[in-house]
């Protein structure tokens, strides 16, 4: 506890300095394993003490990963992370951010909460002189956050939808599962989609449904939409869980196998569901490898005042899953390459 | 006793006049029930209407299946209305029981051992339900013993629930393993709960099933008398030999009961546990029962208007979703239909008093006016 206090007046004034030198050089090695912070040398910054870890939903498989590798990655290098999770809701961010502000966290990782809700909470940590890194999705105000890291949705669906298409034949009809109107990413993966598609005359579409990111709601809006239109031969999902939930539907009705599902997000369930040909493709977002990138960047900017990196927004490409390589996708880490 | 002789009655009569009695207050509920009935059939006139999909054998079947998950767990929660409390924790009920249920297939690791134990198949179910159980009975216990407000204690497990849901999934849908292994007696989950006997799914038969005993324990059995007498006037119903403590325990089992069968019968159905299942069930199951005719203030309800309340909400989403109404537009008109029919209820229900405020106001000035006659005769 007393070096935790330390460490905290220590963390302060180095975080301080630091940002009043900027560009100290890394001069401490971030090598020494949970290595008490009370004992490193106040410098230009060092490495060590709590950071808090933000992000959208620790029940999800896809944040989990993320939520995971954060933790995994900061006690390697030496800290003590936090996590906690804000479920999409803007106002619950605000809170958990100004607790962590007076936690007096060394940094913040953050998933945020909506790309123009979270420039407000994000300034929060700006003004009380704590670096944040955002992962996953952006704000849409640069200079604030030390960096971005995020999966390139607009690239991942044009993927998805490429290859979706040409399973299709080009022609046909299909529907649309749409994700949690709330997330931006539901409307950049929907725009993707339709970029490429809108390509192809003969691709029409029937139905469009909203079924929040969510499984259940995904299979009774399938079952729906089918009562509507029973020759439906495609369908384009925002996420995976929900395009899981049409292939319950299509599977109970008989007709999965003339109808062409497509997910989002390379989650375990949906490439497997991939493997055995129940969905055309998935599009692998690199959340692990993103989450890495973010995590290296927040320390290096606890240590130097600088991430490293030229651009605050740095893009992470998609990858699409098929059946060619669906079978070396592990929990979000596509192993060979 | 003076009436008695001045218009000696035939030895029949008590029992007459009793029977007029009950068919008024049968007349009144159908009247009650009627409007949930007539919403139904509207609904479903103007969908026929617009779409031609709509009244398909294939879709009829869809939607029951829709409607059934939330008919049963709406059953339960009829019991609690009934009792004049509320459940909000059912919809967590549904997503602990199915992730217990998953973790069970999952197999149990026996602390202190290197020994993984695989429960066969129906010790699972029976194990899971009983979890659901055991939550309604703490929630039972807490309001009927320490007397605490239904709705803070179920709310309370509401976030209880669905965060030891989350504790068990630990992030993880558990999917693959729903399917059993031969070896470990635990197959044949997904053909016996995700079954058609005789075309209709199993939830939908299962949703009959319970209707018919909770109709027969409501209205044939000392429990469903307590239970409504609990409801009209808890005191009075204390006071003539109801044991109201116990009736109050066994609703919030029961209704955890039901929770729980929905989350072993949607599990089949999603094939998955995931750790949002069952999320906004208690909200959904509140607006059938009260669409459905009962009061939340207690003692007015019926299993038949429950039902019929789950498939006015369940022939409303369907049908929105065939005719193309926009998805925003969708919760609107949801919340509307469900505010009209509670006023139209209200509504109604004030009608209803006046109409017995005015005869009770007519049969007390015609006894009267009998008393006055009388005392001038004799």
């Amino acid at each position: 506890m007393i070096t935790r206090i330390a460490a905290r007046s220590l963390l302060a004034g180095a975080v301080l300095i630091s940002l009043a030198a900027c560009g100290g050089g890394g001069s401490s090695s971030a090598g020494g394993q949970a290595a008490p912070s009370g004992a490193a040398s106040g410098g230009a910054g060092t490495a060590g003490g709590p950071i808090a870890v933000i992000t959208v939903d620790p029940s999800n498989p896809y944040w989990k990963a993320e939520i995971d590798t954060a933790q995994a990655e900061f006690k390697k290098l030496g800290y003590e992370p936090t996590t906690s999770a804000h479920k999409n809701d803007p106002d619950t961010q605000n809170q958990l951010i100004e607790t962590a502000i007076n936690d007096k966290v060394k940094g913040v990782l953050l998933d945020p909460a909506g790309a123009d809700e979270s420039v407000a909470a994000v300034q929060k940590l700006v003004d009380a002189k704590i670096p944040v890194v955002l992962i996953n999705a952006e704000i849409s105000k640069t200079g604030l956050a030390k960096a971005q890291v995020v999966s390139n949705n607009a690239q991942g669906a044009t993927l998805g939808a490429e290859e979706w298409a040409k399973a299709m034949n080009y022609k046909g009809t299909f529907v649309e599962l749409f994700g949690k109107p709330s997330d931006n990413n539901a409307q950049v993966r929907s725009d993707g989609y339709h970029q490429v598609i809108s390509q192809y005359p003969d691709l029409k579409q029937v139905g469009k449904e909203i079924a929040n990111w969510d499984r259940q709601t995904g299979q009774d809006k399938m079952e729906s939409l089918l009562s509507k239109n029973p020759d439906v031969q495609g369908v384009i999902a925002g996420n995976d869980e929900m395009a899981l939930g049409a292939i319950n539907a299509l599977k109970d009705k008989g007709k999965l196998k003339n109808v062409k599902v497509l997910g989002f997000d390379g989650n375990p369930d949906a490439v497997n569901a991939v493997k055995n040909g129940q969905m055309v493709a998935t599009v692998l977002q690199p959340i692990v490898e993103g989450t890495k990138k973010a995590a290296g960047q927040l320390d290096s900017v606890i240590r130097t005042g600088q991430t490293g990196v030229a651009d605050e927004k740095q893009a992470l490409d998609c990858t699409l899953i098929t059946k060619d390589n669906a079978d070396q996708v592990n929990n979000f880490v596509l192993s060979g390459g | 006793m003076s009436t008695t002789t001045t218009t000696p009655a035939p030895p029949g009569a008590p029992a007459a006049e009793e029977k007029s009695g009950r068919s008024r207050f049968n007349m009144n509920t159908a009247l009650v029930e009627g409007r949930a009935l007539i919403a139904l059939i509207i609904i479903i006139a103007i969908f026929a209407i617009l779409s031609d999909n709509y009244l398909t054998a294939g879709n009829l079947t869809t939607i029951t299946k829709q409607v059934a998950f939330n008919a049963i767990v709406a059953l339960g929660m009829l019991l609690v209305i009934l009792n004049g409390g509320i459940d909000l924790s059912v919809g967590s009920i549904v997503g602990f029981t199915a992730a217990v249920a998953g973790n069970l297939f999952r197999g149990v690791h026996v602390p202190g051992t290197d020994v993984t134990m695989f429960p066969s198949l129906w010790v699972i179910i029976v194990l899971s339900l009983a979890v659901g159980m055991l939550v309604g009975w703490i929630n039972g216990l807490l309001i009927a013993r320490l007397n605490l407000a239904p709705f803070i204690v179920t709310l309370g497990m509401l976030y209880v629930a669905r965060g030891l849901t989350e504790v068990l999934l630990n992030g993880q849908n558990i999917t693959n393993e729903l399917f059993g292994q031969p070896g470990l007696n635990n197959t044949g989950f997904f053909t016996i709960f995700a079954s058609k006997p005789l075309g209709l799914p199993l939830a939908a038969w299962v949703m009959i099933i319970l209707a018919i005993i909770f109709s027969i324990v409501l209205n044939r059995t000392p429990f469903g008398r307590w239970l409504y007498a609990t409801g009209s006037n808890e005191r009075a119903a204390q006071l003539s030999g109801v044991p109201v403590t116990s009736v109050k325990t066994w609703i919030y089992v029961l209704s955890g009961l039901c929770a729980a069968i929905v989350g072993i019968l949607q599990m089949a159905n999603i094939s998955s546990a995931t750790a949002d299942l069952g999320t906004f069930y208690e909200l959904n199951a509140i607006a059938a029962v009260v669409i459905g005719g009962a009061a939340l203030s207690g003692g007015r309800g019926t299993v038949r208007g429950t039902i019929i309340g789950a498939f006015v909400i369940g022939f409303l989403a369907n049908g929105l979703v065939i005719v193309g109404v926009s998805p925003f537009w969708q919760k609107v008109i949801t919340g509307a239909v469900i505010i009209l029919a509670v006023a139209v209820d209200q509504i109604q229900q004030i009608a209803q008093r006046r109409r017995s405020a005015a005869r009770a106001v007519a049969a007390a000035k015609a006894a009267a006016s009998r008393r006055e006659m009388a005392g001038s005769r004799s």
